[in-house]
């Protein structure tokens, strides 16, 4: 696979990084990358991963844009309201990168549709908003052997957390079980300053392409937590667990 | 075995891109010929190769650098 000169031109300022290379950039151009919401965190997620040349990305929101979104959803504008976000995402990512296969799927992910659509995939990005679909994508992630970079945003805080199956801790190792309910309020009753968002889903674009191309240290076993209010960043180790229900039994992919 | 690239009228990064893209396609011990325009192509791309760990020697519009 040999990059044209218009690829060579588009990507050029990360493949004149000394931790990118061309087998990194054919690496990511053949992966299929799959982004669970094209809301606030899959707004940039799925802008920067398409923007970096991932081969195929998936894009799957079952949601409608509405006026509420667009302070942090950037991907969509005025004019989009009323549409599903998956196609409009993927008629601006389209216009980004017209090399870039994006895929709009107007689908709700849940513990029965996860699986079918994670298999294969080289690596899932979960941009969704409730802990319910948190734990079937992790599961489905877990089962499939697909690498899956996990993320949440509230208020002015955040948490990032990559997973490879087998190897690393899953969402569950991490969060065992899902928080009482009406102890954490949802995006919505919380709300979230935009740029807060931005930031997590960055991060997790970022933890992707390290993933896809094999560059970096992966945030594997460390929990990244995102305190905007004070401007400060912390690493807090998670572990296996070897009674895990998702991930105990699961073999290392490669 | 070596190989050449002639890069005139490419600028940078462009030049440091295609370079290092060639680079990457040879075995370690092989050499590449790069024709650069002098200016910023000829003292970046020889500067960027060294500190990749190459090892280069310039012979007017020719950098040559032995892949380590």
């Amino acid at each position: 696979m040999t990059l044209t000169d218009g690829e060579l031109e588009r990507y050029s300022r990360q493949l004149v990084m000394a931790e990118w290379s061309g087998a990194a950039q054919r690496r990511v151009a053949l992966a299929r990358v799959v982004v669970i919401g094209v809301g606030a965190l899959g707004t940039p997620a799925a802008t920067y991963l398409v923007g970096a040349g991932v081969g195929h990305v998936v894009l799957v929101d079952s949601d409608v844009v509405e006026l509420s979104n667009l302070h942090r959803q950037t991907v969509h504008s005025t004019d989009d309201l009323g549409k599903a976000k998956a196609d409009s995402a993927a008629a601006r990512l389209r216009a980004l990168n017209p090399g870039v296969r994006v895929e709009p799927l107007r689908l709700r992910v849940d513990s029965d549709s996860a699986p079918g659509l994670f298999a294969g995939a080289s690596l899932v990005v979960d941009c969704s908003d409730s802990f319910e679909t948190r734990y079937a994508v992790n599961d489905a992630c877990c089962a499939e052997g697909v690498p899956l970079v996990e993320a949440g945003v509230l208020g002015l805080g955040g948490l990032v957390l990559s997973i490879h199956p087998g190897r690393s801790a899953c969402y569950r190792c991490a969060f065992p079980t899902p928080p009482p309910a009406g102890a954490v309020p949802s995006c919505r009753e919380a709300g979230v300053l935009g740029p807060m968002a931005g930031i997590v889903g960055s991060h997790q674009a970022l933890e992707a392409l390290k993933l896809v191309a094999g560059v970096g240290e992966p945030l594997l076993d460390r929990l990244l937590q995102i305190e905007g209010r004070d401007a400060t960043q912390t690493i807090v180790s998670v572990r296996r667990r070897p009674d895990c229900p998702a991930c105990a039994r699961v073999a290392a992919a490669a | 075995m070596s190989a050449e690239l002639d890069l005139s009228g490419v600028l940078c990064p462009m030049t440091w891109v295609r370079t290092r893209l060639a680079l990457e396609d040879l075995a370690p011990g092989e050499r590449l010929e790069v024709r650069l325009d002098p200016g910023e192509p000829l003292e970046s791309v020889p500067r960027s190769a060294r500190e990749d760990g190459h090892e280069v020697s310039e012979h007017g519009a020719i950098v040559s650098i032995l892949k380590r």
